[in-house]
């Protein structure tokens, strides 16, 4: 397992404390967006479609601070936009190591090489770099030729001095699941801590959503990539999620969209990183106030219909792991066999025209021609 | 919606391919205010819009600016919008009652911004001989 011991502990201890005080509803992770300015262009990307002055404004330092202790969570997730282009975001994240907060910077990278001298290494501070995949796939995905060199090179240079990386990934809907095996084989072998990864979900103000991954295309491709796993393969994330992606009968986990809640410009969102229904003006309000029954799969809400994603998912399966006996075993059992011998994944591998229907869809960057459909847009 | 929704039951996780949502260009579009609803329903639009919206008041103050949040009561009275004024600071509330004109007056910086007109785009750049074939982000001044 990527995650080490002691932010392990952290969330462990955190989480029993929840269970012992009987709280049923409490955050795991801040979403913290202190900017919606971005430097890449991704196409359909919900984040960074705001008029000007809205892209110019951000969160301060104090602003983010008193968030974060509004909703008293050990773990901060920072995507944006991209935070390196916030000029305070070394005061933001020194001031949270302070705190004793354990931070996940969510970069594209491109100012990773440029700015990395202004951070210190710390047990605290990840650098979660978004990398979907090898370079002709990622360049693709963040329409941008030279992206993945430019994020290699920045991740080379955050490992080489000392700090935690992470890559992290997002998968669509057509992705050759032989392609992300072999992107695992070369971010590994960069020396990052672990990866992590999440299967695509197309924003609910994202432009022209016509067809998107539904769950059970998502379970497949993710019981082809993730099956028969190399030992080399690290995972920065609950093996419990891993299993849910994966289809596994005894992980059919509900969403619990209050375990990562999201804090920006406007306020608290409402219900979750992914959906904008709304915003509070404090935590406790987004808490009170939101018709949470009316979220998750199983609400029958069709914007939840096709939706994996970590941020509601990976809650679920930490209060599993760590809230219960149960949960605990299968952790450690995960942990102990973590190969996940499959035949008919290595099927699904070996032919993967199982995909077949998805394949006018998957882009290669040598040989594109127009898309005859389109593509589910990026979270 | 604020308000608690009903859904159809369905069983998702049997779900192959989900349709999503149609995209509606309302770019120019002044909704006529005839009645509550005629607000209600162009309010919830004006949340969803992803550009500036110009509102004019009863009283005859007229604000351009993003709105990021509704919230709606049982009346015109006890709903309200939430935005950022496009030339000032902070976020400003403003009751539905009080509005008497809104206009979809901003750029819609979501149109044409979806994964096919990428993919066109690209395949015409490098059958044009391009090199560093990218997307850049619009500016902000």
């Amino acid at each position: 397992m990527g995650v080490p011991i002691s932010q392990m502990w952290t969330v462990a201890t955190y989480v029993l404390k929840k269970k012992l005080s009987g709280q049923k509803k409490y955050p795991l992770v801040l979403m913290l967006e202190p900017l919606f300015r971005c430097n890449l262009a991704c196409a359909g990307c919900g984040k960074v479609q705001y008029p000007p002055h809205i892209l110019k404004k951000q969160l301060s330092p104090e602003e983010c601070f008193a968030a974060v202790e509004e909703c008293g969570v050990p773990m901060v997730s920072i995507p944006g936009g991209e935070p390196l282009l916030h000029p305070q975001i070394v005061e933001i994240v020194n001031g949270l190591i302070a705190r004793k907060i354990y931070i996940y910077l969510c970069t594209n990278a491109l100012k990773l090489k440029e700015r990395i001298h202004e951070f210190t290494p710390s047990k605290y501070l990840t650098f979660s770099v978004h990398l979907d995949g090898q370079r002709e796939h990622h360049d693709m995905s963040v329409c941008k030729e030279g992206g993945y060199d430019e994020a290699i090179e920045g991740i080379k240079e955050a490992v080489k001095l000392g700090f935690r990386v992470t890559p992290n990934s997002t998968f669509f809907d057509g992705t050759d699941p032989n392609m992300v095996r072999a992107y695992f084989d070369e971010v590994m072998a960069l020396g990052v801590e672990g990866i992590v990864l999440s299967p695509g979900y197309s924003y609910d103000k994202a432009p022209d959503q016509q067809h998107f991954l539904g769950r059970a295309k998502s379970r497949r491709l993710f019981r082809a990539i993730l099956s028969n796993r190399k030992k080399s393969w690290k995972f920065n994330m609950s093996p419990l999620f891993l299993e849910f992606l994966m289809g596994k009968p005894d992980r059919n986990y509900e969403c619990t969209p209050w375990g990562s809640p999201a804090y920006n410009i406007f306020g608290w969102q409402k219900p979750c990183y992914l959906l904008q229904d709304g915003y509070t003006d404090t935590f406790k309000e987004l808490m009170e106030t939101t018709h949470w029954e009316g979220y998750g799969t199983a609400s029958g809400n069709p914007q939840c219909a096709n939706c994996m994603v970590s941020c509601g998912y990976e809650p679920t399966a930490v209060n599993h792991g760590f809230g219960s006996l149960s949960g605990f075993f299968a952790m450690a059992k995960a942990a102990l066999f973590s190969t996940y011998e499959d035949k008919g994944a290595l099927d699904l591998l070996n032919n993967h025209t199982t995909f077949a229907a998805q394949h006018d869809q998957f882009v290669k960057i040598e040989n594109i021609a127009p898309a005859t459909r389109l593509e589910e847009t990026r979270a | 919606m604020s308000q608690p929704t009903q859904h159809a039951a369905v069983n998702v996780d049997e779900i192959e391919v989900v349709d999503g949502r149609a995209y509606e260009n309302l770019e120019g579009w002044i909704p006529e205010l005839a009645s509550d609803d005629d607000v209600r329903t162009a309010l919830e639009k004006a949340f969803d819009y992803r550009g500036d919206i110009t509102l004019t008041f009863k009283n005859g103050e007229r604000v351009e600016g993003y709105v990021f949040n509704r919230v709606t009561g049982k009346g015109l009275a006890d709903s309200y919008v939430q935005y950022f004024p496009a030339n000032a600071p902070d976020k400003r509330k403003t009751s539905y009652a009080e509005i008497a004109r809104i206009e979809f007056s901003g750029k819609d910086r979501a149109a044409g911004k979806h994964w096919e007109a990428w993919v066109k785009k690209y395949a015409e750049k490098k059958a044009a001989g391009e090199k560093n074939i990218a997307l850049h982000p619009e500016a902000l001044d």
